[in-house]
Formats: structure tokens, C-alpha cells, sequence
């Protein structure tokens, strides 16, 4: 394999892969139950193994995942499924233009590869332990939870086989529950909660009216451009807890 | 399953590395404007309830605000749970029971 620095460009300062690694230890179970939870809910709805291992690889974006399913099970057209998982991870955006000059030296096709690698654990990681972000441990962090979660993914996978009628157990309601759980550990000042709780109302307004499932794309954009631009930009830069 | 969950598995892998790979790609030097980064921050925050509510409370195109509707008392576990900072899988699993047995008593 050759470098992935170009000529001239700084090499690693000593560890500091492993530095990314060992920082990211402490999110490794979690991310791990998370994709394991996706696994097992996934080919419960109806998806096959490869179906679902293939989207983990693909798409390695677990919210956005999460969401697709019930959409495919629901009979949502695809082009609304697509439309809503690019607006689910809109907020890369955000963590790409944050690490992307940390990454001046790498070539071009190592960064279109590590580009895909970008998630919210490893983010958090780096950004807590170096400013500017040091590439080399957000690479040896996105090496540790890429890895626990398509395991977690597999693992879930084989364990998801074993349920059957799955309405039965509740299983159906784990969607919701996930997404509020999310949503609950972001709450932290009173913008965020009417940030939510105006995207609740609008968006079950629209549902019953709107076929498809267009109103998670619709509400997520309305509302957040609305807050957007009523709210005060300080609250642009306030810390937050790695979402998915 | 429909047959098209492969098309929509490379869509969503494409839609997603378009939000991954441009920024990252430039290496762009000046960060996102504050209001830019503000909106970006706030997405998640309107999507995620826009997911989550109208699976709780419309059943069959009609609202279901009854105590009667198990996924109610659900969506109120989930959401206590996890705000007080227990880990995702027992708040979920929570949830799941309790929506499990009000559904079995119903």
C-alpha cells in the first residue's frame, strides 16, 4: 500500500493512530449495541443479511439508517428515502469543513476514502483531544468505530434471525424509541426544545396530510431554517453530544 | 420487501457521501459561516422529532391521543430514559416492553 501523504507532506507524530484508537475504547461498546440493534431490527422488517451489511458499509451513517428502514418496510418511494437520508446527514457537512484543513498533505484518493469514514463519535473524539483536529488520531478513531459497528451490524444480524413475530415483542415501536432517545440527549437549552417540540407538531400536522413520508423532509427543513434564522448565531458553536 | 432496496441503498450511500466528501475534499481553509453552521446544528434537532412523533401518534392516517395508544406511554419511557442518561439500548428495550405488554393487556 502506498502513503497516503503526498510528497513532503508531515508524517504521524509518533502514536497518534493509536492515540485515536485508545481514546475511542470508551464509545466502542455503544456504537457496538447500536449497530447491533440496527442489524436485529433490520432483517427483522424484512431486509436480507446482505441487504442490511451492504447498506452498514455503504451508507455507515447509523440515524440515517435507522430511518430507512421503517420507510422501505412502509412503502415510502425511494426518491423520499434518499432525499431523507441526505438531509439526516446534512450535519457532515459541519464535521468535514471542521476536519478538512487538517488534512492538507493527504492525497486526494486517501481523502476521498477517509471522507467516507466521517462520523459523529470520532468527531467528537478529536475535536475533545486536539485543536486543530490532529488527522492521525481521527483516523485511528474512525478505524475503532467503523469496525464496532459493522460487527455490532453482523452480530445484531445473526441475533435478529432468531425472533419471530416480531409486532408482538414491540419490536416495530424500537424505531421511534431510538430516534427519541437521540433526540432527548441533545436537549440541553430552551432553543433546542423548541427547535423539537415545533418539528413534533409541524411534522405529525403534515403527516396526516402529505402521503409518502415527506414530512420528515419537509419539517426537518422548514423548521431548522426557521430557527435558523430567528435564533441568535452564538448558539452556532455550543459543544454537543455525538448524535449517531 | 419491494425490490427496489438495493437502488435505494446505493441512493442513500450516494446522497450520504455528498455530504461527507465536498467539504473534506476542498480542504477548505475558512470554516462555515455562523449562521450556516447554526442551521446545519439545528438539523438533526427538527428531523429527529419528525421521524419519531408522527410514527407514535398517527395510526391508519388518523391522531391517536388517547391513553389507550401503547406507543404513548412508550415514547414518554424512551424519552425520560434517555434524557436522565441511561445508555440507548435499556432505554430502548424499556420502551419496547412497555409498548410489548400494554399491547397484550389491550
Amino acid at each position: 500500500m502506498t502513503s497516503p501523504l503526498a510528497a513532503g507532506a508531515r508524517p504521524p507524530c509518533a502514536g497518534t493512530l493509536r492515540e485515536g484508537v485508545v481514546a475511542s475504547l470508551a464509545l466502542v461498546p455503544s456504537v457496538f449495541v447500536y449497530g447491533t440493534v440496527f442489524g436485529g431490527l433490520a432483517v427483522q422488517a424484512g431486509l436480507t443479511v446482505a441487504q442490511v451489511l451492504g447498506m452498514s458499509l455503504l451508507v455507515f451513517a447509523g440515524a440515517s439508517q435507522f430511518v430507512a428502514v421503517p420507510m422501505l418496510v412502509g412503502g415510502a418511494p425511494a426518491v423520499a428515502i434518499v432525499v431523507t437520508t441526505y438531509v439526516v446527514n446534512m450535519r457532515h457537512y459541519l464535521m468535514a469543513a471542521t476536519l478538512a484543513p487538517s488534512f492538507r498533505g493527504f492525497r486526494r484518493v486517501w481523502l476521498a476514502l477517509i471522507a467516507h469514514l466521517i462520523n459523529d463519535e470520532s468527531f467528537a473524539v478529536v475535536v475533545a483531544r486536539s485543536r486543530p483536529p490532529d488527522p492521525w488520531i481521527y483516523l485511528g478513531s474512525a478505524l475503532a468505530i467503523c469496525g464496532a459497528f459493522v460487527v455490532g451490524v453482523a452480530v445484531g444480524v445473526a441475533l435478529g434471525g432468531l425472533v419471530s413475530e416480531p409486532e408482538r415483542y414491540g419490536l416495530d415501536f424500537a424505531f421511534p424509541a431510538v430516534f427519541l432517545a437521540l433526540v432527548a440527549v441533545q436537549l440541553r437549552h430552551r432553543a433546542d426544545w423548541l427547535v423539537a417540540i415545533g418539528a413534533a407538531v409541524v411534522a405529525v400536522a403534515l403527516a396526516l396530510m402529505l402521503p409518502g413520508n415527506w414530512h420528515i423532509v419537509v419539517t426537518g427543513l422548514v423548521v431548522s431554517v426557521v430557527a435558523a434564522r430567528l435564533l441568535p448565531v452564538d448558539e452556532a458553536d455550543r459543544q454537543e453530544e455525538p448524535t449517531a | 420487501m419491494r425490490s427496489d432496496v438495493w437502488l435505494v441503498i446505493v441512493g442513500m450511500a450516494a446522497a450520504t457521501y455528498l455530504t461527507r466528501a465536498p467539504m473534506f475534499l476542498a480542504l477548505a481553509r475558512r470554516p462555515l459561516p455562523p449562521r450556516v453552521r447554526l442551521w446545519l446544528r439545528l438539523v438533526p434537532l427538527a428531523v429527529l422529532p419528525a421521524l419519531a412523533m408522527p410514527l407514535v401518534l398517527v395510526r391508519d392516517g388518523h391522531l391517536a391521543l388517547g391513553w389507550t395508544n401503547p406507543a404513548l406511554w412508550g415514547a414518554a419511557v424512551v424519552f425520560v430514559l434517555a434524557a436522565r442518561r441511561v445508555n440507548l439500548l435499556a432505554s430502548v428495550a424499556a420502551a419496547v416492553a412497555v409498548v410489548a405488554l400494554l399491547r397484550a393487556v389491550a
